[in-house]
């Protein structure tokens, strides 16, 4: 019975962690928008973003010191990244590929800052996963495939780009358009059922044995694991835009 | 057996998916290796095509985690 009792926490602890809560819900214009936890995570990430930026170029220098040093290493190897794989028209989507790429390692890495718990005690607030919500990787899928067309049709031309479409033989043409539908559904579901199964393995292994696996754990599945999916994301967005603009 | 015990034991079934990437990304993984091995300068470019392909590859195994997750919690 007792066993039971258990079993029964543990799923409702892993359904209620799986589950999105929503926080508050604004009314405006008639509508109701709910607003709920992983979107107030993804403010604070931008936050952390906006401001760190904001700090590392407020006094740039001839000269650089140590954090713009850090800056300058971290924008050039992004540069030399998607020049590398998108040729010298990549250098128009450097801005909007690292960003990408910072958003995700950020946002990915952000549930690490969670304070320590444990022994009866609460952690003050708990930071999960903001990719776990399938609607912000749709979202990021979305934006990414909408810079692919449009890039597409504006470096291509539009006569270009309707030639593309039948390349390289007529009876692609189907495939070639529903590879609009399948890039960004393969890009979404990889990085939500990536991040969402690596969290989900943590919550059982915390469940099962709450004391030193954990944090080691942990080091694959939420530092590892988080680190290489921001790497794929950013990566497989700069191949369809290259493959786009060539 | 009624509809919710048949959606769990689909969603046993729909994890199976895992067995592709389990299979594709060591082999990935150790022809890589070998190719840095043979070729140590070519290591940047490996290492670009070898994250795409295990990307590729791993997309099995995450629909059949998403289906898996769909099963369960619809």
């Amino acid at each position: 019975m007792s066993e039971a009792a258990h079993a029964m926490t543990m799923s409702e602890k892993i359904t209620e962690g799986m589950g999105i809560k929503t926080v508050f819900t604004i009314h405006s214009f008639g509508y109701a928008i709910p607003i709920s936890d992983t979107v107030i995570t993804t403010w604070i990430v931008m936050a952390i973003l906006i401001i760190v930026a904001f700090i590392l170029t407020r006094k740039l220098r001839e000269i650089p010191r140590k954090p713009q040093l850090l800056l300058e290493a971290f924008i050039g190897f992004i540069n030399d990244f998607v020049e590398e794989k998108a040729g010298h028209h990549g250098k128009d989507f450097t801005a909007f590929l690292g960003t990408i790429f910072v958003f995700l390692i950020v946002a990915n890495l952000a549930p690490m800052l969670t304070p320590a718990g444990g022994f009866g005690f609460e952690p003050l607030f708990v930071i999960k996963p903001v990719t776990r919500d399938i609607n912000i990787t749709a979202a990021l899928a979305i934006i990414v495939i909408v810079t692919v067309f449009f890039s597409s049709i504006v470096y291509k031309g539009p006569k270009g780009y309707l030639k593309s479409l039948v390349s390289p033989i007529p009876v692609m043409l189907p495939f070639n358009i529903m590879e609009y539908a399948i890039k960004p559904m393969s890009l979404c579901l990889r990085l939500f059922g990536n991040i969402l199964g690596a969290y989900i393995i943590m919550l059982l292994i915390e469940a099962v044995v709450p004391v030193a696996i954990p944090p080691i754990a942990g080091l694959y599945f939420d530092l590892f694991d988080g680190l290489i999916q921001a790497v794929v994301f950013a990566f497989l967005s700069t191949m369809y835009i290259a493959e786009a603009i060539e | 057996m009624d509809v919710q015990s048949a959606a769990l034991i689909g969603a046993g079934i729909a994890v199976l998916t895992g067995l592709g990437a389990g299979f594709g990304i060591p082999l990935a993984t150790g022809k890589t290796s070998e190719a840095i091995a043979r070729q140590p300068e070519a290591s940047g470019k490996i290492t670009g095509s070898f994250l795409l392909g295990i990307a590729l590859a791993e997309a099995t195994a995450i629909y059949g985690l998403v289906v898996a997750l769909l099963l369960i919690f619809k």
